[in-house]
């Protein structure tokens, strides 16, 4: 069977007053019904925009968008952006960071499920109440046939975002995105929509993107994981093998700059120098040369004029664009003290199976 | 919702009342302090040459000489109950609202206010409704096509809008309409009882002329609402429902840059409404704004207190419904 | 597809035909039509001849003005064009008879059978009316409709508008007026009896030779006392002339139509050629000026000529020249001079003042020799009777000021470097804000400085420039003004400006504050005279006054009018000053 998306060397590219802006610049990757994958990266890496990319959203915009995106077999890019829309929201949704300014305020969150809904299914505003309703249930919130009435700002953050993702899957979608779903929630109420997520994924079979800078929100959930940087793919591959395995310096980085509750508080965090690289003055050659520690180890300034292309290095499967050689990447994973503790998490945690109760 | 119109409309009528004490003190207090007796005041208002037993007669006609608080409780009692009048040979009563007696003609003012806000109503609504459409209309173009031949052109018209005023557009507009191509000759007012076709007919000019003032002020609003509404996250979410554009403008773009649209337009139609004194006076329409300029040219002080009245009372009513408005177009500002 | 077409078309042309139809101008003429003889239209011809002369009935005659009437009520109103006006439906006992030039400066009877006869030294006149005068209703006047017309003018809170005349010329002038006493059926006045039907007998305080020029005044037509209804009358005056009221809009619209009762052999002066008069109220003078060009309108009721933008564009243009004319109105422009105000006590100061005026810029600033008018010398204009011609200040020989004479003026008041004082003028009419600004900068050239005080027109008589004591408190030394007379003597026009009694605490219009025992003496002797040698006083008080130097003379004022072509009978009324609009009808 195909898999459920397929995107082939997605470009997106905006042109500017201040010049030509390379958002995405060959991202490829593919998922797999039932799967979810992790997009991980800084800001500006370029992973809501391809996210939106796939979604059609770019439409009408500026954007200069080749490749090729194939849910379930058919092609995105060229197609009609008529057909774009009919699939938006019904066969791939998406959820987005902030609820509370992602819902409009003037309208209860009961009429903007109902519209989600009745955009791509002719039933009355009777049945498609009633299935709001039974979304909002569905999504963990108490007594949803008072709360259908309210609105977005009556809701506490939790909930909010619940209810965000009650509408996108008014429609049961087959693909999910959420970018950055938990970002402005707090702590302990990440944690109970992530397990929502998970549940609801395991119950409807649908795909999961879920794209992140937090690599813990990324460890909880994704099969794979793709790792963005200035707009291209750094690393791709599973979870256990970009957790356990890492094979490119920026993950190397993102991992040892990231606390852990079972490190050593006296560990200190090796933070990556430097910024994110302006997207449209991409630094020539590898992208990350101008943070990477490890470009003298490779000969002739191969790392300022050469792209690397996207290979895989050891496992299976798992690829990165990088030009250490394997034995080299090996190496220097070793040296560094967070692979000591990729060693000890090689398995993701269990799931917690109690029911908490919602916030 | 109930309890806060019931609250508002005793603050309305606080309010009025407020109003027609400032407006009393204004015209018959300061000059008062000013050192200006009842004798020289009630001198105003009769003819060439006169004699002082003449502007004595006036003075206690007019009830100059009584103590202030005398004439303006006087005044409010007849808003209130209605007054009796000596007009030589009887008695007449002038019934709830009254409004006074002008002092120059000597003939009730509240009829004649009454007789002058069809006109005023009739230039300040058509006005509202050509300026409300257009201008929302052009604004909400121009924010989708931002930066546009169309945008620049309609933002610059819109700039002459705003800066020219109504007099001088009002002007041009009867120079080149009226006078050079009669396409709108003779341009008076008609009741619309009367002949509502030439009612019409003879109101595009002051409509026109004051609509595109304002259209231009409300499409720059929306067009700045419409930009700042568009980029906004819902947004995102809408059209990521697949909702077809033409409805994400509208349902979700549109409606919440309305917002601040329709308490300003509430606003600007309520002063509208206690007289548009520069269109009416351009076009010689006898409306509540030509009815303002002559009560105060002529020191005419109960028809300037009764037009003062009635514009308040318009402004504060709009403000109440525009309020309340707002409550219900924005769920987040409920009581 | 094509059906729905036509139909559509078909609509599109029946309101198309609505619009046009609906917006038609309503005049429409009836009867024959006489061939106007030579009445020729040229610039100036109203002011000689009559222009387009007719007889043809029918049509809408269309006035337009600026602000309002004062009142309708004949009783109550002082207006210039109002009492013009109000010969459409009121027959007072004296009018100007309605001809062109110098011609209509002529008082004649209207109402009265003739001039009226003295006796008594003076003291007593009597008069006849017309027997078979008949309101609109058909009921007959009589002599108690005209007393009580006059009775009615006494009660000064209901009619606060008109001339005071009556109180100050006859006996009893404490009567308080009908409303206040009921008593003799309403006639309770007894300086005016009413021996029949048809005589009334005035008895005077003092001999006063002018008083048929009093009479003239529209509150001698007659009113029906059971149809007064005081101050509401204004609403309805029942009608004498040839016109009465249909409907009335206050400040709006007044609509008039022909009165059935009205005897044109009683009234020459009068015509009834319209079918329906229309007067439209509170229209801007712009508005007006381009009706009466494009012809929606026939008449600026106003009188007081087209606004500026108006003249330059009738001036301009030689076709509507033809239509315009531009006459003296009667109206004198001038600056007062103080005389209880130093240093202008002093009589040489003051003609300092007359000498260094540039009177060239005065004029310029009341609109140049055509709008504004020709330079004065003397204080009558010369269409007031006995207006003779002089100029002690070479006013007409050296019209931009005689700087040499000026200094040596000042020199011998003692302040041959000049002086201060204040300007009083009024800074809402732009005529005269120019006028003051133009004699600060002439006076400034010798040494004479102005500080201009602007104050509001409204209260510019009663509280300020007419108020002796404001005047004196603020050092008030020379006052912007200007004067039209009550009626064409000499008498009408100097009395109230140079009389040593006229000066009042109020209202003041002696505004000089001049008490010269001369110019007081030739008015009382003037009382005793009659003809000629009455004219002859009036030049010799002008003189005098000037001799004072009073006043500064600016100009004799000239508007400019504007004729439609077609009102026909149009001439312009020396007394008013402004087209005769008893006489005016409308061709087609």
């Amino acid at each position: 069977m195909a898999p459920l998306l397929e995107v082939s060397d997605l470009r997106i590219h905006f042109q500017t007053d201040d010049g030509l802006v390379r958002a995405v610049d060959g991202v490829s990757f593919v998922l797999e019904r039932g799967r979810t994958l992790g997009i991980v990266g800084e800001s500006g890496s370029g992973k809501s925009v391809s996210s939106m990319g796939i979604m059609g959203l770019h439409e009408g915009t500026k954007a200069r968008i080749t490749g090729e995106i194939r849910l379930d077999g058919e092609e995105l890019v060229n197609a009609s952006p008529a057909r774009v829309r009919e699939l938006r929201g019904s066969k791939m949704a998406m959820i987005f960071q902030d609820p509370l300014s992602s819902l409009h305020p003037y309208y209860t969150v009961g009429h903007q499920i109902i519209e989600a809904y009745r955009v791509h299914n002719k039933v009355s505003k009777k049945v498609a109440r009633k299935h709001a309703i039974d979304l909002l249930g569905r999504v963990g919130i108490p007594t949803p046939e008072t709360r259908v009435d309210d609105y977005a700002h009556q809701f506490s953050g939790g909930m909010r975002q619940r209810a965000m993702i009650a509408m996108a899957l008014s429609c049961d979608p087959e693909l999910l995105i959420a970018d950055e779903p938990t970002t402005a929630l707090d702590v302990t109420v990440q944690a109970q929509i992530l397990d929502l997520i998970s549940d609801l994924q395991s119950e409807l079979g649908s795909a999961v993107i879920i794209i992140t800078h937090d690599l813990g929100v990324v460890a909880e959930l994704s099969d794979d994981i793709l790792v963005m940087y200035a707009g291209r793919v750094a690393e791709y591959g599973s979870a256990a093998d970009i957790f356990g395995r890492p094979d490119h310096p920026y993950t190397w980085g993102l991992l040892s700059s990231m606390p852990r509750l079972d490190q050593d508080r006296t560990t200190r965090l090796v933070p990556i120098p430097g910024t994110p690289p302006s997207l449209i003055r991409v630094p020539s050659g590898c992208p990350f040369h101008p943070r990477c520690r490890y470009t003298e180890l490779v000969g002739g300034r191969r790392c300022e004029t050469e792209v690397p292309p996207l290979r895989e290095a050891v496992t299976p499967g798992h690829t990165a664009a990088c030009h250490l050689t394997a034995d080299q990447r090996t190496r220097q994973w070793a040296e560094l003290p967070a692979s000591r503790l990729a060693d000890d998490a090689q398995a993701p945690e269990a799931k917690d199976p109690e029911a908490r109760e919602p916030v | 919702m109930i309890y806060f119109i019931i609250r508002r409309l005793i603050m309305t009528v606080f309010l009025l009342l407020l109003v027609s004490m400032i407006t009393f003190a204004i015209f018959f207090l300061v000059p008062r302090l000013a050192g200006q007796t009842a004798y020289q005041l009630a001198a105003q208002y009769v003819g060439r040459n006169p004699i002082p037993s003449e502007i004595k007669a006036v003075e206690v006609k007019l009830g100059l000489n009584a103590p202030l608080y005398l004439q303006y409780g006087r005044y409010i009692k007849g808003i209130v109950a209605g007054i009796h009048y000596n007009n030589g040979t009887d008695i007449s009563y002038c019934p709830f609202p009254c409004f006074g007696y002008s002092f120059r003609n000597q003939q009730p003012v509240w009829p004649q206010l009454i007789s002058d806000a069809p006109v005023t109503l009739s230039i300040a609504v058509g006005a509202a409704v050509l300026w409300l459409i257009g201008g929302v209309s052009i604004g909400v173009l121009s924010a989708l096509r931002r930066g546009s031949f169309f945008d620049r052109l309609s933002m610059g018209v819109a700039l002459a809008g705003v800066s020219l005023p109504v007099f001088f557009t009002g002007l041009i507009a009867l120079e080149l309409f009226s006078y050079h191509w009669p396409i709108f000759p003779n341009v008076h007012y008609v009741p619309i009882t009367e002949n509502p076709l030439l009612w019409a007919r003879n109101l595009i000019l002051p409509w026109v002329t004051l609509a595109f003032l304002y259209a231009a002020l409300y499409a720059r609003l929306t067009r700045a609402g419409m930009l700042e509404t568009m980029g906004e996250d819902y947004i995102r979410t809408a059209r990521a429902k697949g909702l077809a554009e033409r409805k994400v403008v509208v349902k979700h773009g549109l409606r919440a840059a309305l917002t601040p649209i329709v308490t300003i337009f509430g606003l600007d139609l309520g002063l509208l409404l206690g007289g548009a004194i520069l269109t009416e006076t351009t076009f010689s329409f006898p409306g509540l704004g030509q009815f303002t300029i002559l009560a105060i040219q002529n020191q005419d002080l109960p028809e300037i207190m009764g037009v003062v009245m009635i514009a308040s009372f318009f402004i504060v009513i709009a403000n109440m419904i525009v309020d309340i408005l707002y409550a219900v177009v924005d769920p987040r500002v409920r009581f | 597809m094509k059906r729905r077409s036509i139909i559509a078309a078909t609509a599109v042309g029946a309101m198309s035909a609505l619009l046009i139809s609906a917006c038609s101008s309503s005049t429409s003429s009836s009867g024959s039509s006489t061939t106007p003889t030579t009445g020729a239209v040229a610039f100036n011809a109203g002011i000689s001849s009559v222009v387009n002369p007719s007889s043809t009935k029918g049509g809408t005659l269309t006035f337009d003005v600026r602000g309002t009437p004062d009142s309708f009520d004949p009783g109550n109103t002082y207006y210039a064009w109002v009492l013009d006006f109000d010969h459409l439906f009121t027959m007072p006992l004296f009018g100007y008879k309605s001809c062109p030039g110098s011609c209509g400066l002529q008082l004649v009877p209207d109402l009265a059978t003739d001039m009226g006869t003295t006796s008594d030294n003076g003291l007593t006149w009597t008069f006849h009316i017309q027997p078979d005068v008949k309101f609109e209703n058909g009921t007959v006047v009589n002599s108690q409709d005209v007393k009580y017309a006059i009775e009615r003018t006494y009660d000064r809170s209901v009619m606060a508008n008109g001339p005071t005349y009556y109180q100050a010329l006859l006996t009893d002038p404490t009567y308080p007026g009908p409303y206040k006493d009921r008593s003799k059926n309403l006639m309770g006045l007894t300086a005016v009896d009413t021996p029949n039907a048809t005589t009334l007998v005035f008895h005077l305080q003092a001999p006063f030779p002018d008083l048929p020029y009093v009479l003239a005044f529209p509150n001698t037509a007659p009113v029906l006392p059971s149809a007064d209804t005081g101050s509401n009358y204004q609403l309805h005056p029942l009608s004498t002339g040839p016109y009465m009221f249909k409907s009335y809009t206050l400040n709006k619209q007044l609509v008039m139509v022909d009165n059935p009762n009205w005897n044109p052999a009683t009234d020459p002066n009068a015509k009834q050629l319209a079918t329906q008069i229309i007067v439209n109220m509170n229209v801007n003078q712009a508005d007006i000026d381009n009706n009466l060009i494009a012809g929606n309108a026939d008449i600026d009721a106003y009188g007081a000529g087209v606004g500026p933008a108006a003249q330059a564009r009738i001036l301009g243009s030689s076709s509507l020249k033809a239509n315009a004319d531009n006459p003296v109105n009667g109206f004198a422009r001038f600056v007062y001079i103080n005389t209880k105000v130093a240093p202008l006590t002093n009589l040489h100061c003051r003609e300092a003042v007359e000498y260094a005026a540039n009177k060239t810029t005065m004029q310029t600033s009341w609109g140049g020799p055509v709008a504004g008018g020709a330079i004065a010398s003397t204080i009558m204009p010369p269409v007031i009777i006995g207006y003779k011609s002089f100029d002690y200040y070479n006013a007409l020989t050296q019209p931009a000021g005689d700087v040499t004479a000026a200094k040596q003026q000042l020199a011998m008041c003692g302040q041959p470097n000049g002086f201060t004082t204040n300007m009083a003028y009024r800074d809402d009419n732009p005529q005269e804000t120019a006028e003051a600004t133009a004699l600060q900068a002439s006076l400034g050239a010798v040494g004479i400085k102005l500080t201009l005080k602007g104050f509001p027109s409204g209260p510019y008589y009663t509280n300020f420039a007419g108020d002796p004591a404001y005047v004196h408190a603020h050092d008030i030394g020379l006052a912007g003004g200007g004067w039209g007379a009550d009626w064409p003597d000499g008498y009408g026009f100097l009395d109230e400006l140079l009389n040593g009694n006229a000066i009042a605490a109020t209202g003041n219009t002696n505004i000089s504050e001049i008490n010269d025992p001369v110019i007081n003496n030739l008015f009382t002797e003037s009382s005793k005279l009659t003809g000629d040698a009455r004219t002859a006083i009036w030049s010799q008080i002008d003189e005098q006054a000037m001799k004072d130097a009073v006043i500064l003379p600016a100009v004799y004022q000239k508007t400019l009018l504007y004729r439609n072509a077609a009102t026909t009978n149009v001439y312009v009324q020396a007394y008013y000053g402004m087209y005769n609009y008893a006489v005016m009808g409308v061709s087609s």
